[in-house]
């Protein structure tokens, strides 16, 4: 009897989603992504309205250059979490890129390309043996990149036992500003003047970046045989395998990417700062927070759903809130309290679809 | 690697007509300037800084990074308190506080921000020595005066205000010298701050130059974290593997140092260590049966000679680039019970938090009391 209730149930579900079309189910597959978008844009416009100067370039390159890594290491940490899996190495694989390019990434244009080089393979390599450890030597992620995150903190601090370094002076300039003074600090498109660049050379570059990595590096990724595994083994494993899926490849993929997302944050971070720092403290936040972020944009710990741009999303809103402190006047001892609530707040967003449920095995699916 | 190949391309560019913005900011002057035995140069190389004087009352922003100890919520509330101040108050026409926790990006873009919103001077705590020129860059252009103070930047670019670390080394290493008298051997043990840290380094560093030239001491070296709890433990395990030490030099959690020594029934020797209140009790408690102590102190309180810094380079007075502020420092002869130690008030706070020197008196009382008031 219950059990013709419930494919009853079922059916009346999946003709409810034909019925509303691919419109409606796109809507639904992606509603933690557009809940975080939601928080973020009420956030982030709260906190403009309010500002001095708000709604002016100048903000906008500040917050964008402020989100940029932390963006990056969620982006990192969503393609292990897609996998049920967690890389507590990101920070560390982002502190040992910056490092690196505190040394590298300086002199001639060809020392500085194959300094940015040196950074992407080396943290791409960190993310490959993480994903050796794992596939391999079959340990679970969150203790395989525990260890390895001790290893490449170790490799950081003996590049940087203090901090320092220097990075291309205006390398690091033209990357942190809009498009027009990067133009014009690399007298590039007419200085910048040129009448085509007008309607974009407000647009900070950090964002042009990180438009063009989730374009060119992360929706081909997700596009492959690869990418789609990756989904898969969050989903089920057993059945990824049954299915003949190439797990092993797709693990180390996933952890590759990880530590190619990673690094290319710590190079930012080193460009922003124009120097490299092996700080234990600030990786280990920088790990927290993609984790913090990736909840935060919809992906599942589980594994299986959500994305990195999802990830993107939630980086920002975890930057937005700390950004309001600063235009309204909270205790600076309560402030922590503040950011949790909100934070809380978002990662209930995604519990709420658990309302809506009409019967409790649908928890368990 | 095609994005490395595309930016080497534009790096290239670049080369051929780079062009960066001139610099505005302070003119470097020469001395003396206001206050002398407060705002003191480092040395006498320091150059000094002037900014053009703007009309009061200012808007002071302070961008603490780490929260969660209590020297850190000490310094927060110190600020508060001494923004609260007569004199003071009527200076400061809006003050504000954030936190930003150890992420450097998160700090650079909280003092950008509060430079675009038009603050006339910001107080910081710098997470990282290194990487603040592009806000300091923005400063200059906008006539912002940024003040770091306690961890320091290593440019000459700003104003900055502190203790001199190897200073509090040499002198803690004197004090113990002359509690020793004659003795110039035997065992000292020497409980390090937190690793990889200037002022770990520094206080080492004065420690050692004193304390090497003038005998052949045997030095035990362990790292305390600057942590009651921390310094606790490795303070215990120095005596169970060492046995007794003549000396004990402690760069803070002074307080567990002398508790683990309590605990092994080490006898007291002479000691030197950091402003805490707890360590104070301790040493006005055991001074006579042998706890000759020396308390220095890297107080909160620097917070408030770096506000008072700010104020004045706004009125426009010539400044020093590196302020050594003078370093507070009581032994166990000069403990006095309601003036430098608090026996009725908790262990877990900085005792020395005034500067005669500089006019500036937040009291530790004023403090704690206002604890539950400031969270409201």
């Amino acid at each position: 009897m219950s059990d013709a209730v419930l494919t009853r149930d079922a059916a009346e579900a999946g003709d409810a989603a034909r019925r509303r079309g691919s419109l409606g189910l796109k809507l639904q597959q992606q509603a933690g992504i557009l809940g975080a978008l939601a928080l973020f844009i009420v956030l982030y416009l709260f906190y403009q309205a309010n500002h001095p100067r708000g709604f002016t370039g100048q903000i906008l390159i500040q917050n964008a250059n402020e989100a940029f890594a932390l963006a990056l290491i969620a982006m990192a940490q969503t393609v292990p979490v897609l996998m049920a899996g967690l890389d507590l190495s990101v920070g560390a694989v982002m502190t040992l890129s910056g490092c690196i390019a505190s040394h590298l990434v300086n002199g001639t244009p060809s020392e500085i390309a194959l300094g940015i080089a040196t950074c992407i393979g080396v943290s791409a390599s960190c993310g490959f043996i993480n994903g050796c450890v794992v596939v391999y030597g079959r340990i679970q992620p969150i203790i395989a990149t525990l260890a390895t995150s001790a290893i490449y903190m170790g490799f950081a601090l003996i590049l940087r036992p203090t901090p320092g370094g220097k990075v291309h002076e205006d390398l690091s300039w033209a990357l942190t500003n809009d498009v027009r003074e990067f133009a014009l600090t690399f007298g590039l498109f007419e200085n910048g003047e040129a009448a085509w660049l007008q309607p974009f050379a407000w647009v900070p570059v950090p964002l042009v970046l990180l438009g063009l990595i989730v374009v060119l590096i992360w929706v081909p990724f997700t596009r492959t045989v690869t990418g789609r595994t990756v989904y898969a083994i969050g989903s089920s494993e057993g059945a990824a395998y049954m299915s003949g899926l190439p797990i092993n490849r797709a693990k180390l993929a996933a952890f590759t990417m990880a530590g190619l997302f990673a690094g290319l944050g710590g190079l930012f971070l080193a460009l922003q700062t124009s120097s490299g720092n092996a700080d234990i403290p600030q990786a280990g936040a920088y790990t927290l927070n993609s984790i913090a972020a990736v909840v935060i944009g919809g992906t599942s710990l589980l594994g299986g759903t959500g994305s990195a741009i999802g990830s993107v999303i939630g980086a920002l809103v975890l930057r937005t809130i700390s950004f309001n402190f600063r235009i309204f006047d909270i205790a600076p001892l309560l402030q922590p309290l503040f950011e949790g609530l909100v934070l809380l707040a978002a990662v209930s967003l995604g519990g709420l679809k658990l309302l809506r449920l009409k019967n409790k095995l649908e928890v368990f699916r | 690697m095609t994005r490395a190949t595309r930016l080497s391309a534009l790096a290239f560019a670049g080369f051929l007509l780079s062009s960066v913005s001139a610099f505005a900011g302070p003119k470097i002057v020469s001395g003396p300037g206001p206050d002398p035995n407060c705002f003191k140069p480092w040395s006498a190389q320091t150059k000094y800084m002037q900014w053009d004087k703007k009309p009061g009352p200012y808007r002071i922003a302070v961008v603490n990074g780490f929260v969660g100890n209590t020297w850190r919520i000490q310094m927060l509330q110190t600020a508060k308190a001494y923004a609260e101040q007569s004199g003071v108050k009527e200076k400061i026409k809006e003050f504000k506080v954030v936190s930003t926790g150890t992420d450097v990006a998160a700090q650079l873009g909280a003092i950008e921000d509060f430079i675009n919103q038009g603050f006339d001077a910001i107080i910081t705590i710098a997470v990282a020595p290194d990487g603040f020129d592009r806000v300091i860059r923005l400063a200059d252009r906008n006539n912002v005066v940024i003040v770091p103070f306690d961890n320091v930047l290593d440019t000459d670019k700003v104003m900055q205000v502190n203790e001199d670390q190897l200073e509090i080394g040499r002198l803690s290493a004197r004090h113990l010298l002359k509690e020793l008298g004659q003795k110039r051997d035997g065992k000292i043990l020497e409980v390090r701050g937190l690793p990889g840290n200037s002022v770990d380094r520094d206080r080492h560093l004065g420690f050692r130059e004193v304390m090497e030239k003038e005998g052949k001491f045997q030095i035990v070296e362990v790292v305390g974290n600057w942590d009651d709890g921390t310094a606790q433990k490795a303070t215990a395990d120095a005596i169970a593997v060492h046995g007794k030490f003549d000396g004990v030099f402690t760069q803070g959690g002074s307080t567990g140092s002398v508790r683990a020594m309590m605990d092994a029934k080490h006898p007291f020797v002479p000691m030197a260590g950091e402003g805490e209140n707890g360590f104070r009790k301790l040493i006005a408690q055991h001074a006579s049966a042998g706890l000759k102590g020396f308390s220095y102190s890297q107080s909160p309180g620097l917070v408030s000679i770096s506000m008072k810094a700010a104020i004045s380079a706004l009125e426009g007075n010539p400044m020093p680039q590196l302020i050594s502020v003078p370093i507070p420092a009581v032994d166990y002869t000069t403990l006095k019970d309601n003036v430098n130690y608090w026996s009725n008030l908790s262990d877990n706070f900085f005792a020395a938090n005034e500067f005669p020197a500089c006019g500036v008196n937040v009291t530790a009382p004023e403090i704690m009391a206002k604890d539950a008031k400031n969270t409201q």
